[in-house]
């Protein structure tokens, strides 16, 4: 069916990063927000932070959502947002929830270090689904605006003119 | 009764099969081959021709027609030569290369992101017979397509363009490249990770019975016998496609063709089985792949398949009386006179490693890979790539493994690969080997459209099973 709208749903990726294996929450969570209106690309389980990245660029994802339940999510997700620069994804949302760390590091420690990692929200495990998403789209309205498609008309011209 | 005609244009070789058909039953009845005569594709065609009808050498063409059903494929000049374009390297890049090598081309040279400057100045002195462009899935990347597609238009190619990229741009990318032809199919990747790479190659397919057709000047055979060629890899890629739809118990094979300047790799049988020890990584190759080596080849690509394989040629010739130095010279010898044939024991060992070489290499980039990783859950096998593993038959076709009558030279690399670095290569577990021994693979995979049957249970009676005993015949 062709989709007349104009307007095309946000795409966002998830996945579970390094060698974590759960596929319960993963799977809850690509549905949720297909439900929610996001466009999901799921990436699955023992995801790599390329494989994240390469998924982002050919699907033109305005967010990574990264799971991470087994407890080395800090080593996993060390340099994520200096490869997104790298590949050029600057504008990218980045979000990590889990099990972040192993043992019991209050919530705000760990949010402090993933937000130092250059994550731009942080989630415990037991965070309410319908808030995360809220925010997502707030966060996407702020930094794309309405027009899902914003970056086309600046790159467009900008393409022009590098030639 | 019925006579049928395949004849292949081949780069060196122009080799013809007059097929006789009696009810359902497919039978070989002559061969004959002469060198391809380059300057004018047409001419050993008509001479092969000749020789299967039994008429005089010189006997026009229009004078054979309708003395057989004629069909034929051809990989003359080159081949079909396809420049690859794709976004990440990993995904669109490497759809791109699959299509293109499963249309029957060669893929002459491929890049992603960004096209530079150099790599216009590249495709231009390249100039490939048809580009793939494709990248982003539909909705998603455009900033990559219509930068390139700008770049192209402006690049001074002759080939047409086949477009199969994100379709949201689809229109955009067209009227951008006003001043080329191009042609928008299905994106080859639709979703992240969903594989869609037939509508390409239908359209690859169409665009060589356009235009390489002509270019070749091989309009004059198709005009007259009113028949559509093909080009030689995809005869085998179709064959190896129908065997196992006509013939149940040969569900899982491949089948390696190691010509004078490429080897090709073929594999039809399911590409992931999915399991709880076993992720998948990357994109899930198609059931039936083909992939094909420009650097490894018996002669025209001697020198190449030399600097690839060094590290092979190394350990294999330690323990003999030969070393790399013998190897050298003789790459020498044969680069310098392709046509040249082994003439003592030592050059045609020489020659058989060189063949090891050609089927290690094409199998290492063909076959996929298990790497072990632990997990809190468990030992986890992370898998790329395609699993050969369950591929009961091997069949080895092309000039020099259709004459081999020794399993060794398929066998040997293939074990040794088994454990390549960290990874453990997915391999056929237990293969047994043949050699297509009257090389035919290419002549019935021109027939497998019409006669699928027919053709492919003559392929499979024409195969004979070699054994490591072999070499002491």
């Amino acid at each position: 069916m062709e989709d007349k709208t104009r307007r095309e749903k946000d795409t966002i990726i998830l996945g579970v990063i390094g060698s974590d294996c759960h596929s319960v929450g993963n799977k809850i969570l690509e549905l949720f927000f297909t439900a929610e209106g996001f466009k999901v690309v799921n990436l699955g389980v023992m995801v790599s932070q390329q494989e994240f990245v390469n998924a982002a660029i050919e699907s033109n994802a305005k967010a990574i959502l990264i799971s991470s339940l087994y407890g080395h999510g800090e080593i996993d997700c060390q340099g994520f947002r200096d490869l997104c620069l790298e590949k050029g994804l600057d504008p990218i949302i980045l979000y990590a929830g889990g099990n972040l760390v192993v043992g019991k590091t209050p919530f705000a420690v760990v949010e402090t270090k993933f937000k130092k990692m250059g994550f731009d929200r942080v989630f415990p495990p037991d965070v309410d689904l319908k808030k995360v998403a809220e925010i997502l789209r707030q966060d996407i309205k702020e930094k794309f605006g309405l027009d899902s498609q914003k970056t086309k008309p600046d790159k467009y011209i900008q393409t022009k003119e590098n030639l | 009764m019925k006579s049928i005609i395949s004849i292949d244009i081949g780069s060196t070789w122009t080799k013809g099969g007059l097929f006789v058909l009696i009810d359902s039953d497919l039978q070989l009845s002559k061969k004959f081959a002469v060198p391809t005569t380059q300057d004018n594709l047409v001419r050993g065609f008509a001479e092969v021709l000749a020789s299967l009808l039994e008429k005089e050498k010189l006997t026009p063409l229009e004078q054979m027609v309708g003395k057989a059903e004629v069909y034929f494929s051809s990989s003359a000049k080159g081949g079909l030569r396809i420049a690859a374009i794709g976004l990440v390297p990993d995904l669109t890049l490497q759809l791109a290369k699959l299509a293109a090598m499963s249309a029957g081309g060669k893929v002459v040279r491929s890049f992603s992101f960004s096209l530079t400057k150099s790599d216009i100045a590249e495709l231009e002195k390249l100039q490939p017979d048809i580009v793939l462009f494709s990248g982003g899935t539909d909705g998603g990347n455009i900033k990559y397509l219509l930068e390139n597609a700008y770049k192209l238009e402006d690049a001074r190619l002759a080939a047409p363009v086949v477009y199969a990229g994100n379709r949201a741009v689809a229109e955009e990318v067209v009227e951008i490249m006003k001043s080329k032809e191009v042609i928008v199919t299905e994106n080859l990747m639709p979703e992240v990770g969903q594989v869609n790479i037939e509508p390409a190659r239908e359209k690859i397919r169409e665009i060589f019975l356009k235009r390489i057709v002509n270019g070749r000047g091989l309009s004059e055979i198709v005009e007259l016998f009113n028949t559509q060629p093909k080009p030689t890899p995809l005869a085998v890629f179709e064959l190896v496609s129908a065997i196992p739809k006509f013939n149940s118990d040969w569900s899982d094979l491949a089948a390696i063709d190691i010509g004078g300047a490429t080897t090709d790799f073929y594999s039809n049988t399911e590409s992931f089985l999915e399991t709880d020890t076993v992720v998948l990584k990357g994109i899930r190759e198609p059931k039936v792949k083909r992939t094909v080596e420009g650097d490894l080849g018996m002669r025209v690509s001697a020198r190449s398949l030399l600097d690839t394989g060094r590290i092979y040629f190394e350990e294999r010739l330690k323990n003999m009386d030969l070393n790399l130095e013998k190897m050298k010279e003789f790459v020498e010898k044969i680069s310098a006179n392709t046509g040249y044939l082994p003439k003592n024991e030592q050059e045609i060992e020489l020659d058989r490693i060189l063949a090891e070489a050609c089927v290690y290499y094409s199998a290492l980039r063909h076959a996929g890979g298990w790497k072990e990783t632990y997990t809190p859950q468990g030992k986890v096998y992370v898998q790329t790539g395609k699993d050969l593993r369950r591929v009961k038959a091997v069949v080895g076709s092309g000039g020099f493994l259709a004459a081999e009558l020794c399993g060794e030279t398929m066998r040997r690399p293939l074990e040794k690969l088994k454990n390549f670095g960290d990874e453990k290569k997915l391999l056929p577990e237990n293969p047994v080997f043949y050699r297509d021994k009257n090389y035919l693979f290419p002549l019935l995979g021109n027939l497998v459209g019409k006669y699928p049957k027919e053709a492919t249970t003559l392929a499979l009676a024409s195969l004979e099973i070699i054994s490591d005993e072999g070499m002491k015949k």
